[in-house]
Formats: C-alpha cells, sequence, structure tokens
C-alpha cells in the first residue's frame, strides 16, 4: 500500500515538473512589424560607338574604297517583359549619303557595311526612321534570358564606286546614323 | 485643628482620589479586529518591435551588385520578461525565399539578393531559416541575453538595405514590390 502510495506521488511531482518545464519553454513573440519595399528598374536603351568618324581615300570607279577605322557599335538594353526583340539599324537620313555640298553626291546604294564580318551590304533597306536609306545589321529576338543584356556590332566601311565612275574630285562629307530600337 | 476639620479634609481628599479614578476609567480604547486585505499586482511579459519607418525604395541598376534602399529603418524591440526567459532574438525575413520582391508577372528578385547591414555589420543576405516566414528567407538581426539586469530592457536594430542583382542579370525592366518583416522572440 505504502508502495503504491509513493509511486502516484512520484508521478505527479514528475508530471508536475513536466508542465513547468513546457511553461518556461513556450516562445513569447512579438506582432510582426512590416516593411513595404519598392524596386524599379528603369527600361533603357543604349548605343555607344567605339568612335565618331571615318575617311576614305577614294579612287575614282572603284568598288572597293574601304574605311579607315572600323567602328563597333555596343547597344545595351534593359527591357519590360512586353518586348520581343531589338534591332541595330545604320542609315542616312536621306539617299544622300555623303556629298560634296556642289550637287555631286554618293548615294546610300553606293555606300557598304559589313557587320561582325558577315558581307558587305548597300544601305537600300528601310529601317523604322527612313525609306531605302538604311541597313539593319542586327535582330535580336528577347526572351526571359536576355531582357537586360548587350551585344556588338563591329562595322567596317567600303564606299563602291563602281556606279558613280564619273564622279567629280571633291571631299564628300555625311553623317552615318547607328540606333536601336526594342519593339513592340 | 480640630476632629471634625481633619476627617473633612481627608474626606475632601478621597472624593478627590476617586474623581481621577472614574476618569481614567473612562478614556481606556477600544479595538476592533484586524481585517486584511490581500494585494496582488501583476506585471505581464510583453514583447513588442516597433520600427522607425515601414517603407524603402530601391532605385536598380541591371547586375549591379550594389543597389542601396533609400533610407536605413531602425527597430526597436522592447520587453518585459519573465526570470526563465534566456535570450531575446530579433529576425527579419521575408514569407518566400524565391520571391522576396516581384513584378507580378513572374520575374522574381529573391530573398538572397536582398541584403541587410545591422548597426553597421556586414551586408547579409537573407538565407537562413527562421522561426517566421519561409525557409532559408530570414536573418537573425540580434540576440540579447537576458539576465537578472535586463528583464526589462530594450535593444535597438539600425537596418540598411541593399539589393545584389549580380545574380540576375536578366532581369526585366519593372516595378517589384515586396514585404520585409520584422519580429522578435523571447525564449
Amino acid at each position: 500500500m505504502n508502495t503504491r502510495k509513493l509511486s502516484r506521488i512520484t508521478a505527479v511531482a514528475l508530471g508536475l515538473a513536466l508542465a513547468t518545464t513546457m511553461a518556461a519553454a513556450q516562445a513569447l513573440n512579438s506582432g510582426a512589424q512590416t516593411i513595404a519595399l519598392n524596386a524599379t528598374l528603369a527600361e533603357s536603351l543604349t548605343l555607344s560607338l567605339s568612335a565618331n568618324a571615318v575617311n576614305f581615300t577614294l579612287a575614282a570607279g572603284q568598288a572597293a574604297n574601304a574605311g579607315s577605322v572600323p567602328i563597333t557599335a555596343t547597344t545595351t538594353w534593359t527591357l519590360k517583359p512586353g518586348r520581343t526583340a531589338v534591332g541595330v539599324y545604320a542609315y542616312f537620313n536621306t539617299t544622300t549619303a555623303l556629298t560634296d555640298g556642289a550637287g555631286n553626291n554618293i548615294p546610300s546604294s553606293a555606300f557598304f557595311v559589313a557587320d561582325n564580318a558577315a558581307p558587305s551590304t548597300a544601305l537600300t533597306a528601310n529601317t523604322p526612321w527612313t525609306t531605302g536609306t538604311g541597313l539593319q545589321m542586327a535582330n535580336v529576338a528577347i526572351n526571359g534570358l536576355n531582357r537586360s543584356s548587350s551585344r556588338t556590332d563591329a562595322m567596317t566601311f567600303n564606299i563602291n564606286l563602281s556606279t558613280l565612275p564619273q564622279l567629280p574630285a571633291a571631299t564628300y562629307t555625311g553623317t552615318l546614323n547607328v540606333q536601336a530600337q526594342a519593339i513592340p | 485643628m480640630s476632629l471634625r476639620l481633619q476627617i473633612g479634609r481627608v474626606g475632601a481628599v478621597l472624593v478627590l482620589v476617586l474623581a481621577a479614578l472614574a476618569s481614567r476609567s473612562e478614556a481606556q480604547v477600544l479595538n476592533s479586529g484586524a481585517s486584511t486585505i490581500t494585494l496582488q499586482a501583476v506585471l505581464s511579459d510583453s514583447l513588442t518591435v516597433s520600427l522607425s519607418s515601414s517603407a524603402v525604395n530601391f532605385t536598380l541598376t541591371p547586375g549591379s551588385a550594389s543597389n542601396p534602399g533609400s533610407t536605413g529603418i531602425t527597430a526597436t524591440t522592447a520587453w518585459a520578461l519573465k526570470p526563465s526567459v534566456g535570450s531575446v532574438k530579433v529576425y527579419a525575413f521575408f514569407a518566400s525565399s524565391a520571391a522576396a520582391l516581384t513584378d507580378g508577372a513572374g520575374d522574381n528578385i529573391p530573398s538572397a539578393d536582398f541584403e541587410i547591414s545591422n548597426n553597421a555589420g556586414p551586408f547579409t543576405a537573407l538565407t537562413t531559416t527562421v522561426p517566421f516566414g519561409g525557409a532559408n528567407a530570414g536573418l537573425l538581426l540580434s540576440n540579447t541575453r537576458i539576465l537578472g539586469n535586463n528583464r526589462s530592457g530594450s535593444h535597438t536594430d539600425l537596418m540598411n538595405f541593399n539589393i545584389n542583382l549580380t545574380t540576375v542579370p536578366s532581369l526585366p525592366a519593372a516595378t517589384y514590390t515586396g514585404t520585409l518583416t520584422i519580429q522578435a522572440q523571447a525564449l
């Protein structure tokens, strides 16, 4: 009888000790305080050139009149998810690519660009800004992996005078534009 | 002195003495029994966190490791604790490690790219599993040991924020929003 009583007392004591331990181990949590975060990644599309001038020493009637230096266009973009492509273009504002200012012109069809060692191509295509005076050098499809990215176009230049055998001696100047566009 | 006169004097003295005794007997105090009032004062345990501000903006540069938050925020944790409490810990966390901030169109900044510098310490990404929030989405800001002299006390955590975009170079242009939560636990 005494043994049974002792066992009961021991069991009750152990139970109380366990309950005390559990109560002591309970965590007290504060309320949760929140901080609203707002991060803006702005859309951008930039194009930079390695140089801004090219010289040509022309030979009358010659097909090959190479530019003095190649120029690299670096196009960099960070685009919204809806954009599907980035195009890079070289173009003249009119069909007159270079002129001596006295009515003698070199048309854009005689001006050639070779992009990234591809075949040299005359600037006779349409661009988003002009008609029949340009060349699309690149068309980069945009997907989830390159919405923020860049590309380079190394351009070498040539003036083909084979269609202008009677071009008078003069200094011809002009401005070639290089521009990128993200669509849509 | 005649006998009659002497008896008269003695009688007068006796009268005075009796009168004095009677007066003293009437001045004795009367006490009631003592009634008790039981007093109980309860100091409840408490643990609160308050923030100096509740919004941070970021202007992101694609692929850049350094995109600091517009402002630091101080979390003040105050407590009054029972003697059995051993420590107070303060945590910062997100609900999800995969999407700490999101543009809502499936493009996310993970908690691994969100960094906090606490009290001028090094910037640390929120990649730890803490008692609150998502797995691998938290950071222990501070751990204050509770002793006899600070069972009622407070602690401040000055947090500066940064978003590191080096691991998400193709993140598209968008506005990304999220909620960072600060919470304390006494254990």
